[in-house]
């Protein structure tokens, strides 16, 4: 989450820490990205909203290239990019996002454009202590901050399904997260994502390195993994000898493996995850990390790894020692049966007499505001608390009656609205393409939607005689220039359900 | 009929003088200011004795030696002083017998001798709209009777604040009805046509009576010195305004009445209804397409006819299934099931306390352990369990969820990494359906190990049995625990 802090100018809070050499050769490496966006509407999916334009940094790279953070180019319009803090602007074009990892690569048309700019050269990897320059362009000038490496920490990315280790830095910038890029010995070491106050999350080099040098490698882009499974820590001494495992604890207990995760088929609730990739992984979660030291044991599938990397692993098992193998799979937010974000993808969507379907998401839940969280319907927030990694090859998203545009022909169902659908005229609806398909197969005269259990209804039935026609006048009355819009890419293939755990003997 | 909501406030103050009445016409002599001292236990700390607290209420005297007031003016009380009109002293009164689901109750003084040439406020009926009528009560702001008067807006079925899950027939009045009023008689030509009990935070002007259909059926229900509430259908209807609705469920021209979207288990209506019925009289009345009935100037929601009825009566239905029109007598009974959902009153919380794990049951007031703003403040599985699993799976409503609520700290227990607010499925491989059976798998568990299973996320917990049976009784003393159960 970007969070956006007072922005005033402080020039007590502004050091310059360069040498001039450092100052005019970070004048030809950080450019500026003003990009205007339009999001799409999420209650009314066929529209999108007022244009938004912003002004952000970003980091020329080798290869005519320039990075930034994904999630500030999401539903661009238009990018044009100004350099050595002057206003004139050059239309810029996206070559490569990986929004899973938050990092976009731009390059300008225009011949020559890169000849006056010079390619930041990238750290071999994090500092992981002392001071930093947290670098942008501000009014025509060129503002270099102290900032502080505070700790290196393994979280969640934007769109919420693949966890890295990041850099947090204590910074005198005001305002920043806005893909400011920081520099250490005049090396590239990442770029913020984030600001609150003072502190800032910052997309470390070791994600920028890795997504860059995926597209020159043959097999073409490899994206990042993730274990997406559910765990809890196992310091329990008495949980640990329950289980059989001698010793003090360590590892820990798998409790749920989503379907599509990198542990499915590979790991199984009450495994105790003892190591991955040649790392114990104590019993807290934490494994030693060469240079950053004690990380999160997510991280090792992200570090120098790759989906469709096989690592090897150790499990206990029903009190015995059983090696594993992973084969390393795609952190995708699509993945999940709500997805976090959706990076700005048109929302699909189909209206049937008024009724407006659509998929639940976090995008969705977003639309009711700042505490979204405890202000959009219990009824979804507990869905998408509990269920969110549930998909299953017949599950992979839930289908809501969004809301209903009130005519004669829906009479009854006008105040209906977020209640989600199990079938359509007896068909499962598992996508707005089921939804789009299952009404054109009326039960005889009528249309039979049948919602998943909820508080308010069971079913409604809608006329199957006069739909098309209701359909088309209401979209004139209510002014919706399309009936539907379905899904251009179809969801990632996740494979086979995950396999059943081996037969074991004398589990406990 | 049960619902939900945080609008409405029972209404209870603490008053300060001001100067008083000139005159004490009859009403005003039978009007009674009550205090209540109530001691209210914590469900977040259900061994404790509870916080006491005061407050002051309104009641009037009806037939038999009896004073009607509101169950929120007694409830959870300790002593009651009663204050009747123009004498200063108080009058130690007990509570007879309250309705929690109607928000009324009965008092008698200790010593009957003090009504004595208090009238008896007679009962009326039901006010029309427009007319007007007059509230008496000891409302906040002095010692001193009140009274207001005001105009019948509206008459229709509410949530009454104090259970916050039943809804009955409830009058709209501009009349002022404040803090410190609930409990005083509404009066109408010199007769009672209700009982002041509660107002809405959302809208200004506004306060609630409660009429005299409510009172006569808590009075008649009483009667026999207990209270067994509204007999209960328990099942969820649906509008079908929509002509294709109507036409699928085979209705003619001209018929109306409501789907059956939902049946709970056990109730009045199980065994009778099935779901996909179509509901089209009751007690003779035609249901129309939005669930209403006529009652004289009004159209009310049909429920409010189930409302008429005693437990052990009959309803008389006549539904539509599968095309033919049947006429049925639903023998009416009660849903005690649905009292998870109710604030609870003059009764101990039940848990359970083993090796520091604090276990209670899954019900409002436990969700209430987060605060008012519970239903977005609560872990959503306890949420979903409370609320919206038992849609799908009506059967869960025969069962009770075990929550483990809190954690004692001890190094027995201090390394389980899952402590609060957390569903419990499973002890010692067996089903956890009441609290009842949690101390079974518990106590009964020969195994070196207790194992305790959770809802949702495959999360589980183990205790060294050994070490926890040893530690049981230290940690009960250290943090004060009495009784280590109430059941």
């Amino acid at each position: 989450m970007r969070t956006i802090t007072c922005i005033l100018l402080s020039a007590l809070a502004t050091l310059t820490l360069a040498a001039q050499t450092t100052r005019v050769s970070f004048e030809s490496q950080v450019v500026v990205l003003v990009v205007t966006t339009q999001d799409y509407d999420e209650w009314r999916p066929w529209e999108k909203k007022t244009p938004e334009t912003r002004t952000v940094q970003a980091v020329v790279l080798d290869g005519s290239l320039i990075a930034t953070t994904a999630d500030l180019v999401e539903n661009a319009t238009v990018i044009f990019v100004e350099k050595h803090g002057r206003p004139l602007r050059e239309p810029a074009r996206i070559v490569h996002v990986d929004a899973d990892a938050n990092l976009a690569l731009l390059t300008v048309d225009k011949p020559g454009f890169f000849a006056d700019l010079t390619p930041a050269a990238l750290a071999p990897s994090m500092p992981t202590e002392g001071q930093v320059s947290t670098v942008r362009w501000r009014s025509g000038q060129l503002e270099i901050s102290a900032s502080r490496i505070s700790r290196i920490e393994v979280g969640t990315s934007y769109l919420g399904a693949l966890e890295h280790a990041s850099l947090m830095v204590e910074t005198d910038l005001s305002g920043g997260g806005w893909s400011e890029p920081l520099f250490a010995e005049g090396r590239l070491i990442g770029l913020t994502f984030a600001q609150d106050e003072k502190s800032a999350t910052v997309t470390p080099v070791d994600i920028l390195r890795a997504s860059l040098e995926s597209p020159r490698t043959p097999a073409g882009y490899r994206e990042f993994a993730n274990l997406e499974l559910s765990w809890e820590v196992n310091r329990d001494p008495a949980l640990t000898r329950y289980l059989g495992l001698e010793g003090e604890p360590r590892g820990i207990l798998v409790t749920q493996v989503p379907w599509g995760s990198s542990a499915c088929g590979a790991l199984y609730p009450r495994d105790i995850l003892l190591g991955l990739d040649g790392h114990a992984i104590d019993a807290a979660g934490n494994y030693q990390h060469r240079r950053y030291g004690q990380l999160k044991f997510t991280q090792i599938v992200v570090d120098g790894h790759h989906a469709g990397d096989v690592i090897p692993g150790e499990v206990l098992r029903d009190g015995k020692k059983v090696p594993v193998r992973l084969t390393l799979r795609p952190a995708r937010s699509a993945n999940d049966l709500v997805p976090v974000r959706t990076g700005g993808a048109a929302p699909p969507y189909v209206i049937e007499g008024g009724l407006v379907f659509r998929e639940l998401d976090g995008e969705f839940l977003r639309t009711w505001g700042k505490d979204w969280e405890k202000k959009a319907p219990p009824f979804l927030m507990t869905g998408y608390d509990l269920f969110r990694t549930t998909q299953t090859p017949g599950r992979r998203r839930v289908i809501l009656l969004a809301y209903v545009l009130p005519s004669a022909y829906n009479l009854g169902y006008g105040n209906l609205e977020t209640l989600p659908v199990a079938r359509i005229n007896g068909r499962d609806v598992d996508s707005i393409a089921d939804v789009d398909e299952a009404f054109r197969h009326p039960e005889g005269e009528f249309h039979r939607i049948v919602f998943q259990p909820n508080p308010v209804r069971a079913e409604l039935v809608l006329d199957a005689a006069t739909l098309d026609k209701a359909t088309q006048e209401i979209l004139d009355e209510y002014q919706i220039p399309e009936r539907r819009r379905l899904r251009k890419t179809p969801l990632p293939d996740l494979g086979g359900a995950c396999p059943d755990r081996p037969a074991t003997h004398g589990a406990p | 009929m049960r619902g939900q909501s945080a609008l409405f406030v029972a209404i209870l103050a603490c008053p300060v003088t001001i100067a008083p009445l000139v005159a004490a016409p009859a009403i005003e002599k039978s009007v009674v200011r009550i205090v209540n001292h109530a001691q209210r236990p914590s469900w977040y700390t259900p061994w404790g004795t509870g916080a006491m607290q005061w407050a002051t209420g309104s009641g009037f005297v009806i037939e038999g030696g009896l004073i009607m007031t509101n169950a929120h003016v007694v409830s959870d009380s300790r002593f009651l002083a009663l204050f009747l009109y123009g004498d200063p002293n108080p009058h130690e009164g007990r509570v007879v017998v309250e309705g929690h689901d109607c928000d009324l109750a009965l008092i008698r003084p200790v010593e009957p001798k003090i009504l004595e040439g208090v009238p008896a406020l007679p009962i009326g009926g039901l006010p029309s709209l427009r007319s007007m009528v007059e509230t008496y009560g000891y409302p906040s702001g002095g010692d001193q009777i009140s009274s207001t008067q005001g105009v019948v807006s509206r008459i229709d079925r509410q949530l009454y604040a104090h259970s916050a899950a039943d809804g009955h027939l409830a009058v709209q009045t501009d009349a002022a009805i404040n803090p410190g009023n609930s409990g005083g008689p509404v009066v109408q030509e010199g007769k009672i046509v209700g009982v002041a009990f509660q107002n809405n935070k959302a809208m200004e002007s506004v306060g609630f009576f409660i009429p005299t259909e409510v009172i006569r059926h808590f009075l008649a229900d009483a009667k026999d010195g207990t209270y067994a509430g509204y007999p209960d259908l328990a099942v969820r209807t649906a509008s079908l305004e929509n002509p294709a609705a109507r036409r699928l469920a085979g209705m003619q021209e001209g018929e109306s009445g409501v789907r059956v979207d939902w049946i709970a288990p056990d109730s009045s209506a199980d065994g009778w209804l099935r779901t996909g019925d179509i509901l089209l009289r009751i007690e003779g009345e035609t249901i129309a397409n939005d669930g209403s009935v006529a009652s004289g100037e009004l159209r009310l929601p049909f429920g409010l006819l189930v409302d008429r009825r005693q437990i052990g009566e009959t309803l008389p239905v006549r539904i539509l299934r599968e095309g033919a029109r049947k006429d049925l007598g639903i023998p009416l009974k009660g849903y005690p099931e649905n009292l998870r959902y109710s604030n609870q009153y003059d009764r101990r919380p039940r848990y359970y306390v083993y090796a520091g794990l604090v276990f209670v049951p899954l019900d409002r007031e436990m969700v209430k352990t987060f605060g008012d703003d519970w239903m977005s403040d609560a872990s959503s599985e306890l949420v979903y369990e409370l609320l919206f699993r038992p849609q799908g799976e009506p059967a869960l409503l025969k069962k009770e969820r075990v929550v483990l609520l809190r954690r004692l700290d001890s190094p027995v227990n201090a390394n389980i990494p899952f402590f609060k607010n957390i569903l419990v499925d499973k002890v010692n491989d067996k089903t956890i359906d009441s609290l009842e059976d949690l101390v079974r798998a518990i106590e009964e568990n020969k195994a070196p190990y207790h194992v305790f299973e959770f809802g949702y996320f495959g999360r589980v917990a183990v205790l060294d049995r050994a070490e926890a049976d040893k530690a049981n009784a230290q940690i009960l003393k250290d943090y004060g625990v009495a009784k280590d159960r109430n059941l």
